[in-house]
This record gives structure tokens, C-alpha cells and sequence, in this order.
């Protein structure tokens, strides 16, 4: 048992407990938000995926240990931002889900992307979410609504 | 099992000193290779020392000979950073999706030793070093001692690597491919780093290293000054017998994600492709 | 009156992008053990002897001792054990759920399970026949004496995995005499039958909920019976809630894929034309026979393509081996033929020095023209005004000329197909007898009773749609919950292409009448499924319409292929489909973009084999499905066809949109290497192949 400090979703938590968890555990099963989902276990689908310190990680890959003292934010947590929003609009509008499942993922991932650079072009997107398996939709219309989303909210990232 | 929380270098080489520990940087390799279930514990077989937050080992610094990475140092920071080799970022750019980029270390990749670790092939081919530190202490090794075969390396119990040191060298032509199954996110079925430089129609430097076609990364230095001091019309003429050279080198194995034809045909053809290009 | 086909945005966006949808993993009850599976460590042989550890309080094991009805899981063919009870057939066969709370003791326990086998050879080759199909259509065989010359060809493909992204999974628990399971399923129905079967129980007794779905492409068709049954077993004696969820290797290592196959194809052929056809498929069925019987019919069926040819003489074998079971994958048999088809009929015109396009144009399907099992294409085919529009979209005519000269590694490729919607033959009229209702309350509000499953497809949304228009009410006011078999009727499994033609079909026929009863205060209409009359199939000599209707497309792919490491790089798609009238056209332009990558994954990427009955690739790293980098831009168009028993007009479309990819992208690799290519995956290996051997 360790004592862990990290903020999830703007709030500061303390949890003493076993460092060796991984990341997606603590956050479905000690905070209940499930969001963000386990796919595949090991890095691939991005399914897990959620901000450390802002940026795009695959939960099922870090554990807990890494994030002590780090801020964490999941889709949960993530969605009362108006970059949401926009995001959230621009993925309807283009069809850009089906099962769902991945979809949480591809949000997470397309802010980090969005973050880092507002206006990417198709390649920079289509990197943006290399780390996201999705099997329904072949992409096209994710990779439309990142730019949508990319177009609607200019000057929010 | 215990785990360790590492903050600064002293603390964890303080504990190295004592127990014996599977270091974990990034941790992306090291739980897979450990995972258990969904919603157990890693499962790992020894002790751990977490190494992910030790800030001062986080870092990208170069002197007029050296670039230096540190143990910490994530494979995006390293992407994004300016003095980081050309070479180094094509193969960062490829190797890992963004969302491991940000968790990933290169040191992770070295201590990993696994014969597709892209990295490790552009590492090779930079002549990289290592410096390992323990508590009495620190050795520098070249890179090609230090991985010793598929996940073996030549790190004491007591000991971490805490920098990987890259001589800066400037190139004329630059060469990565990584081979395979998709585009992005995949492990490499091979992968190819070509490295040259030429001056006043002379070659100067070459360097040829191809990863997942032997135990350990391929490189040899005894072919590459065979042609070193040729000028570009000799060395094209000598592609066949370059070719000739590497071909006994290459014994790669059959896998779920290729087999051994594939992966030394593509190898050879890297290499003469390379060549033909210069 | 608005165009029924302009897009709405789906009713389910809003809890998908929040992450607040519930999948099954996400849900919790309390008091709940959790369930892992016990497997055989050996292909074939038998248990000798299981040496139990000491179970702690509160642990149980559960095998095939604790099922109380029949252990066997209802599907077409019944060969599967709950749990086997001495025999192993296959890898990783369940022997036994090990349930308790702690997943730490859980694995130790499964751990210290020690089973003595007596092995036996295991058997991987297609020796063992279990099913044997055989017609003909016209003079059969007899038209070979006819021939001037006869082509031989045999096409291969591999396995596919669905690789949904959300692995399988359920949560039971009971409900006083209850036995209830919540899952990640296609067929509600399905589950309940075989529950009701497996534990022995009385209608009442079993309930099955679905949970959203992420994904399931015909993996969560008759699998989740399987494990549903188990868990059945188990929550019966155990009176708990327990959830078994699978790890993504054991789902890839232990599921049902798509059937591996062997097509050999003859072709008689007279004055440079194809006269006649001989057909002979193989599918790998795994251990259990369950759905390949189907699957092989699907297969037969298309044997002709996109084309009309008189004289058939059509085989195939459903072979058992002793790896892991394969079953239903979106287009279901279709996929395998419709690459042997497409390659060979190319193939053949390329040997006979003809222009493939013009040779495959001349054979085209037309309206009136009799289908391999001498049933009648009835609607209007509208194959030639679609390849005009594809052809002139891809500027094809001048690509496909610059790219056939030698050594610029360009191709582009054409593929025709069909796909046959809804059930194949009397599946509707004789098995499923699909019931639909729709109820009207108080507070007018509507509510769709049906067991179709939202997997993805939308079907929440293109159902809610349907209804809205045809009452002429707000999409809001039109209810429909994920099915719970307590409250809704069997509209039979979310299958084949059937969900809107077919269930869409029959809640259009309810929406009529309760348009006319619309001033009754509270009522239900209830409608069930009546056959067309004019369909008439004869299952066992396969003759007749196999099929209500047919939804036809095109697909043109562009690759280029690296001379240096052989791999393909995807450069764009086009795609022109009839699937009758879209009733949600981003819904449809959704499948068509998912379906095509899933069928050019197949085409070119996705391999997956097994050594001595292990699969080799049982990960999301080893199993390679294309991500954003390998896709391309796709291009598709819609032509509408109005189908007259489906609601507005529309036919299948989810399975279509597969079938096309593969034979697209192999001969747009064929074109770019020059070399004949037969067998898919087209992998750089194979490429390789192609290109140093002559």
C-alpha cells in the first residue's frame, strides 16, 4: 500500500492503495467512471485513453504509481468544457459514431491532438488518431469531424 | 513483492542498492509483458522501482560532441525537441502512437532489448551509448555491448541506465523504414536505418543497421569501412557485392507477423535501395 | 412529405461521446463473483482425471454436471457443448467456470486445477466432411462437353477476426425464479432459447437483456449463447449476481471467426465466352458444425456473382476440424465466394485476351434473368448505370490503361457483387417467424417493441426515424429501449442484413394501422412476418428464390505497391451502392465506409492462422485491423431502387458494404504487380511471391 496524490477531473484525491494498478482500474472501479473502456489491455486501441497532464495516454498502460502528483482527466471530466462541445457537435454532425465504443477515446484524442495543434490538416489528423482502433466507421468520418470540430472551435485551443 | 516510488536519482539508486528490482519507466512494455486481468494488480514477478517521476533525469542536453537523454525523458519530448537527430525523430515519429509517445521512454526501448525495438535500430546506427549508475558510481557502455541478445542486457542489479548519450555527427543521407504490418501501431516486421555521408564525391561515413533480422540489432563496422573512402560511382558499383556482405548476417525468423524470406529479402532490398539513392 | 433519407443525428450520440453509455464491463451489482473460464490445454482427446483444489468460502466451480437441461447450445446445428463433459475437441475448449469474488484467488484457483488428458491426434486437415451440398442449374456438369476449352482456377482465404473493439461479456443474477442475463449480444432471442434449453427452465423463467454493444459484425450472433448458457448454469445454483467478461486474447483466441475456404472453379468455355461454371467450395467449420452449414449455402448461392451464367454445377463441403469453431461474420459466406468469383471471372477473361470490364459487363445480372438456383432477379438491376457512375467518379478507364504498363506499381481494380437480404431461403416463414409491436400510450407516446439490436449500425435511430415519419410525429415521442425479452416480442436476431427490411418492414405495416387508429386512447398493433407469395424455396435441393431481394454494388480501389518492401499503400475508394432507399443517408454512407474497411482489411491486411489448432495472432497487436493511417478516402454513392416490402423502399445494406473490398483491392494489386493473385490476405509476403516467382 502506497499513498497516491493525484487530481482526477479537477479534483484532488488521496487513495492508499496498491501502485501496481493500472490507471483504467482505479478510475472504472474507485471512481466509477467508465468512460474510459478497456479494449484491448495493452496499449493498442486506445479505447482507455484519457489526459495526463493534458495530453493523450492509454490508461490500461500507465500505473498508478506514474501518476502521483500528475493531473488526469477523463472523458467524464473533460466533457463540461466547451472544447467538448464543439467537439461533441462536429463528431454528431459528421456521423462520427457508431458502436461508441471507441468514440470516448477518439474525444480524448482529438482534443490532445487539438491542444497541441488547432488546425491540422488530414495527415496531421489521421496521426492524431493512429492510437484508435475503430472497426465501424473506417475513419473518414471521425478524420471529418476532428476537422469540423478543428474549424467550429477556432480560437478555443 | 514490494514496489518503489522513485522521486530523485539518489533515492533511486538508494534502493536499487538494496533490493532487487525490475526498473519501470513508462511501464507501456512492462505491463503487457506482466498483465494479469482486468482489474488485478501487474502482475510482476519481482520487485518493482518506478522511475516515471524522477524530474531530473527528464531531460534533452547536448555539448559541442554529445547529445544526452535522460531515463525519464518521454518519446514525444524527444520528438518535439530541436537538438534531437534527425534520424531519432523519423523513427519516434513511427514507432509509437501519440498516446504511448507520451508515456514511453527511449531508455524504456533500450532496457526492453526486444530485436523490433525500432529505436535501438537508429541508436546502433548513431553509435549510442549508455551511462549506467549505481549508488558507488557510473560506466559508460557502447550500445552494441550493452544488449547482450532478445531481452538480455548488461545492467547490474544495482545499477540503472539514467542517459543515453548520442555523438553528433552530421549525414548527407539519411534512410528509416519500418516494415510493417500497418501503418501505425504495430510492432515492426523489420525495420532499416541507413545513415551516409559523402564530401567532394567521397564516402565518408556509412551506416547500416536493420532491426527483427537477427537476435540483436545488425551492424558491422568491417563492411561499412570496406566502402568507406569510395567515391559514389565505386560504391554503386559495389551493391551487389554490399549485398553480399550483409546477406550472411541476416537470419531472421518466422513469426505470426512475417517470415524469414519476407523479412531478409526486404532487408537487402532496404539496403540496395538505399545505395541506389545516393 | 420530407425525403425520408435526409440525415437526422443519431439518438445515441449524446451518452456515446459522454462515455456515459452503459457497456457491459461498466456495469455493477452488488454482492457480484466474477466468473473465469477453465479451457483444455489439448485439440482432441479426452479428460482423464481433474484434481480439484480446495475451494475457499464463497468460491465455486461450475462444469457440465450443473446443467439441468439439455447440455448442448441451441443454434441451426446442435453440436456444442455447454460445457464438455469428457471430450475436447479444440483448444481452449471450457471445461468449467471457476466464480468467486476476488480475481487474485480466482486465478490461483484456475491455476491449481490440475487435468490429465489422454490425447489424440488432432486433426487439421479438411478431411472429415460433415455437410455435402450439391446443385446444378441447367445442364450442370453435361455443359462441359460442349466446351472448347476449360480454365481451372482455386481461390483461397483465410480466417477473419470481427475484432469488435468491446470483447464479449455478460452479467447474470437472479430474479426470484428468474434466471436474467445482461450481455453484449446481437439476438436476445437467441440467448433466451438456449438458456431456456441448457438450464432446463420454463419461458417465464429466463429473461436476457442487452447492454449498448460495441460492435459485434456476427461474433456476438451465436457466441454469446454459448457463454450466456454457462452463466445461466451458474447463476441458477450459485443464486448470485456474477460477471464474466473476456480478456481481448481469450476473446480472439476462443471465438468464432470468419470461415477459412478453398474454391475450385472450372469454367466451359465456348466461342471466348464462359458457357458454364463448375464450382467446388471447402470451409473449415472448426470443431462445431453450429452455422456453417449456412454459411456454406450463402456461399453456394452467389457462385455465379454478378453474373448470369445458365449452367451451374455447384458443390461444397463443410469440413470438421479440431480448431476453434467459426461462425457468423457479416456477409456470411458471401465475402469467401464473391473474391473466388470476381478474381476467377477476371482471370478467365484475361486468359481468353478480353477485356475483363467489357467481358464482365456482357455477363451482368439483368432484371428477369434466372439466379443460380433458378429463382428470378425480379427487381430492376441497375448494375450497368452504377458502373458508369463509378467509372466516371475513379476516371477507372484511363487509370486502369496508364497503370497495366509495366513497372509503376500502380493498380486499380473493379469488384461487382450482390448480396441476398434477410434470411437465406425459408428462414423467415419456417425458423424465425419474426413478430414485431408497436404500442401506443396515454400520453401519446409510441414505443418500438422489437428485438433488434443497436450495435452501431443505428438502427435506434433509422427504427425511431421510420416510425416518426410514417405517424407524422416528433422523432422524441417515439420510444425504443434496448430490447429486454420480458417486453418485447421475438422480431427475430439482428442478422443478415434483415433488421430494416425485414423488422423495419413489419413496424412499417404497424405504423400503417396505428396510423389509422391514431384516436384510440392506448393500444398495441402487433404484426408478424407473412412471406411474399411469390417466394418459393425448396431448401434441400436449392431451388427456387433463395432470396426476398438483392442489393447490388461496385467498388474501385486504388493502391500502390512499394517494389522495395511490397507493402500496399490504399490511395482511394469509390463505391456505388443499391440497398433499395437509405432511410437515414449518413447512416448508410457509415456502413458503407466501415463495411468497405473491414472488407479491404480482409482484401489485404487482416491475417490470421493457426499452428497445431493455437491461433497465432491473438492480440490487437498481432491481429492487424487497418487504422487511420492504412485507410483511404472513400467515395461513395447511393442509387435508389425502392424495394416494394421494404419500408420506403429500402433493402440490406450492412453486409454489402463488405463484400466488395476484397476482390477490389486484390485486383487493383493484380493490375499494379501484373501477377495473378489468388489467394487473400494479399500480403507483402505474398506479394513477394508473386513478384520473384514466375
Amino acid at each position: 500500500m502506497t499513498e497516491i496524490k493525484f487530481t482526477l477531473n479537477g479534483k484532488k484525491q488521496i487513495l492508499n492503495t496498491d501502485p501496481n494498478r493500472r490507471l483504467l482500474d482505479v478510475i472504472r472501479e474507485d471512481f466509477q467512471l467508465t468512460g474510459p473502456k478497456e479494449g484491448c489491455g495493452e496499449g493498442e486501441c486506445g479505447a482507455c485513453a484519457v489526459l495526463l497532464n493534458g495530453q493523450i495516454v492509454n490508461s490500461c498502460s500507465v500505473p498508478l504509481a506514474n501518476v502521483d502528483g500528475q493531473d488526469i482527466v477523463t472523458i467524464e471530466g473533460f466533457s463540461s468544457t466547451k472544447q467538448y462541445h464543439v467537439i461533441k457537435e462536429a463528431f454528431a454532425k459528421a456521423g462520427g459514431v457508431q458502436c461508441g465504443f471507441c468514440t470516448p477515446g477518439m474525444i480524448i484524442a482529438t482534443q490532445s491532438l487539438l491542444s497541441e495543434n488547432p488546425h491540422p490538416d488530414d495527415y496531421e489528423i489521421k496521426i492524431g488518431l493512429s492510437g484508435n482502433l475503430c472497426r465501424c466507421t473506417g475513419y473518414n468520418l471521425i478524420i471529418k469531424a476532428v476537422k469540423t470540430a478543428s474549424k467550429d472551435g477556432d480560437g478555443l485551443w | 513483492m514490494k514496489s518503489y516510488i522513485a522521486k530523485n536519482l539518489v533515492n533511486a539508486l538508494e534502493v536499487l542498492n538494496k533490493d532487487e528490482c525490475e526498473i519501470v519507466a513508462g511501464g507501456t512494455d512492462m505491463l503487457i509483458q506482466n498483465r494479469s486481468h482486468t482489474g488485478m494488480s501487474i502482475g510482476y514477478k519481482t520487485n518493482v522501482l518506478y522511475i516515471s517521476l524522477i524530474k531530473e533525469l527528464d531531460y534533452i542536453k547536448e555539448d559541442s560532441h554529445y547529445i544526452y537523454i535522460g531515463a525519464t525523458t518521454k518519446l514525444e519530448s524527444i520528438l518535439k525537441n530541436k537538438i534531437t537527430p534527425i534520424i531519432l525523430k523519423k523513427i519516434i515519429h513511427e514507432m509509437a502512437s501519440p498516446a504511448i509517445r507520451h508515456t514511453a521512454t527511449l531508455i524504456g526501448n533500450i532496457a526492453n532489448a526486444s530485436p523490433a525495438g525500432d529505436s535501438i535500430v537508429g541508436l546502433y546506427a548513431l553509435n549510442a551509448k549508455v551511462r549506467c549508475q549505481c549508488i558507488n558510481g557510473e560506466r559508460i557502455v557502447p550500445l552494441h555491448k550493452f544488449i547482450r541478445g532478445v531481452r538480455i542486457i548488461d545492467l547490474k542489479f544495482n545499477e540503472m541506465i539514467t542517459e543515453v548519450i548520442i555523438p553528433k555527427n552530421d549525414f548527407s543521407s539519411i534512410a528509416f523504414k519500418k516494415v510493417a504490418p500497418r501503418k501505425s501501431d504495430a510492432i515492426s516486421k523489420m525495420s532499416f536505418v541507413g545513415l551516409l555521408k559523402i564530401e567532394d564525391d567521397l564516402l565518408l561515413d556509412l551506416r547500416i543497421a536493420l532491426g527483427a533480422v537477427y537476435i540483436t540489432v545488425v551492424r558491422n563496422k568491417d563492411i561499412e569501412s570496406k566502402y568507406i573512402g569510395k567515391n559514389i560511382k565505386e560504391l554503386k558499383e559495389n551493391i551487389d557485392n554490399i549485398l553480399k556482405d550483409y546477406e550472411p548476417l541476416i537470419k531472421p525468423i518466422d513469426d505470426q507477423r512475417s517470415n524469414k524470406e519476407y523479412r531478409k529479402k526486404v532487408a537487402l532490398n532496404l539496403i540496395k535501395d538505399f545505395l541506389l539513392n545516393v | 412529405m420530407k425525403d425520408i433519407s435526409k440525415s437526422i443525428n443519431k439518438v445515441d450520440n449524446d451518452e456515446k461521446i459522454s462515455g456515459s453509455a452503459k457497456y457491459i464491463a461498466d456495469f455493477v451489482m452488488d454482492g457480484m463473483l466474477y466468473a473465469m473460464t477453465k479451457r483444455s490445454t489439448i485439440s482432441k482427446g479426452e479428460i482423464v482425471k481433474i484434481d480439484y483444489p480446495q475451494l475457499p468460502d464463497g468460491y465455486y466451480i461450475i462444469n457440465h454436471k450443473d446443467v439441468q437441461g439439455k447440455n448442448v447450445i441451441k443454434v441451426i446445428f446442435e453440436d456444442w457443448p455447454v460445457f464438455t463433459d469428457k471430450k475436447i475437441s479444440y483448444l481452449y475448449e471450457p471445461i468449467m467456470l471457476v466464480i468467486g469474488p476476488d480475481k487474485n484467488i480466482l486465478t490461483q484457483l484456475l491455476d491449481s486445477i490440475q487435468i490429465t488428458y489422454k490425447e489424440e491426434t488432432p486433426l487439421f486437415d479438411w478431411t472429415d466432411s460433415v455437410i455435402d451440398y450439391h446443385f446444378d442449374k441447367g445442364k450442370g456438369n453435361r455443359i462441359f462437353d460442349q466446351a472448347d476449352k476449360v480454365i481451372e482456377h482455386t481461390y483461397h482465404t483465410g480466417y477473419q477476426e470481427q475484432a469488435y473493439i468491446e470483447p464479449q461479456g455478460f452479467i447474470g443474477y437472479p430474479e426470484g425464479d428468474k434466471t436474467t442475463l445482461i450481455g453484449s449480444i446481437q439476438c436476445p432471442y437467441y440467448v433466451k432459447n438456449a438458456v431456456k434449453q441448457a438450464i432446463g427452465e420454463k419461458d417465464e423463467n429466463v429473461r436476457v437483456i442487452q447492454s449498448t454493444v460495441g460492435g459485434a459484425f456476427g461474433g456476438k450472433e451465436e457466441y454469446p449463447s454459448l457463454i450466456g448458457c454457462q452463466l445461466a448454469v451458474a447463476v441458477k445454483k450459485i443464486k448470485k449476481p456474477i460477471k464474466l467478461i473476456f480478456e481481448r486474447e481469450e476473446d480472439m483466441s476462443v471465438t468464432t471467426k470468419r470461415h477459412p475456404s478453398k474454391t475450385v472453379f472450372k469454367a466451359a468455355i465456348k466461342d471466348r465466352k464462359i458457357i458454364g461454371l463448375k464450382a467446388h467450395v471447402s470451409i473449415d467449420a472448426g470443431a462445431t458444425i453450429g452455422l456453417s452449414g449456412v454459411v456454406l449455402s450463402r456461399a453456394l448461392l452467389a457462385v455465379s456473382g454478378a453474373y448470369t451464367v445458365d449452367h451451374l454445377d455447384v458443390s461444397g463441403n463443410v469440413f470438421r476440424t479440431n480448431t476453434v469453431p467459426n461462425g457468423a461474420f457479416r456477409g456470411f459466406g458471401a465475402p469467401q465466394m464473391f473474391f473466388a468469383v470476381d478474381m476467377f471471372v477476371e482471370h478467365v477473361a484475361k486468359e481468353l485476351n478480353q477485356d475483363p470490364l467489357e467481358f464482365r459487363k456482357k455477363m451482368l445480372v439483368k432484371q428477369g434473368d434466372r439466379t443460380s438456383t433458378n429463382g428470378l432477379f425480379r427487381d430492376p438491376v441497375l448494375m450497368p448505370e452504377m458502373i458508369e457512375k463509378a467509372i466516371k467518379e475513379s476516371n477507372y478507364l484511363k487509370k486502369i490503361e496508364d497503370y497495366s504498363k509495366k513497372g509503376n506499381y500502380k493498380g486499380i481494380g473493379m469488384s461487382l457483387f450482390y448480396h441476398g437480404c434477410g434470411f437465406t431461403g425459408s428462414g423467415e416463414k419456417d425458423v424465425i417467424k419474426a413478430k414485431v409491436k408497436l404500442k401506443k400510450d396515454k400520453n401519446k407516446k409510441v414505443y418500438i417493441l422489437v428485438a433488434a439490436v443497436d450495435m452501431g449500425q443505428g438502427v435506434k435511430t433509422t427504427f425511431r426515424k421510420l416510425i416518426s415519419h410514417m405517424l407524422d410525429i416528433d422523432i422524441k415521442d417515439v420510444i425504443y429501449h434496448n430490447p429486454d425479452t420480458d417486453f418485447v416480442p421475438d422480431s427475430g436476431p439482428t442478422v443478415a442484413s434483415r433488421t430494416m427490411m425485414i423488422v423495419g418492414g413489419l413496424l412499417a405495416r404497424a405504423a400503417k394501422e396505428m396510423k389509422k387508429r391514431w384516436n384510440e386512447e392506448e393500444f398495441i398493433v402487433m404484426k408478424e412476418y407473412e412471406q411474399p407469395d411469390y417466394i418459393e424455396y425448396d431448401e434441400k435441393h436449392f431451388i427456387g428464390d433463395a432470396y426476398p431481394a438483392y442489393s447490388w454494388g461496385v467498388n474501385i480501389v486504388e493502391v500502390e505497391v512499394d517494389p522495395v518492401t511490397y507493402q500496399v499503400d490504399l490511395k482511394k475508394a469509390w463505391s456505388v451502392y443499391d440497398a433499395g432507399k437509405a432511410i437515414d443517408e449518413r447512416v448508410v454512407l457509415g456502413q458503407a465506409d466501415g463495411g468497405l474497411a473491414q472488407g479491404l482489411g480482409y482484401g489485404y491486411l487482416e491475417v490470421m492462422n493457426h499452428k497445431n489448432g493455437k491461433i497465432m495472432q491473438k492480440n490487437m497487436t498481432d491481429y492487424i485491423i487497418p487504422t487511420a493511417m492504412d485507410l483511404c478516402d472513400m467515395d461513395t454513392f447511393l442509387f435508389d431502387n425502392p424495394y416494394a416490402y421494404g419500408p420506403y423502399g429500402a433493402k440490406g445494406v450492412g453486409e454489402l458494404t463488405l463484400i466488395g473490398g476484397a476482390p477490389a483491392i486484390a485486383k487493383a494489386i493484380e493490375n499494379a504487380i501484373g501477377k495473378n493473385v489468388f489467394k487473400i490476405p494479399v500480403t507483402p509476403e505474398y506479394i513477394m511471391e508473386l513478384i520473384n516467382h514466375d
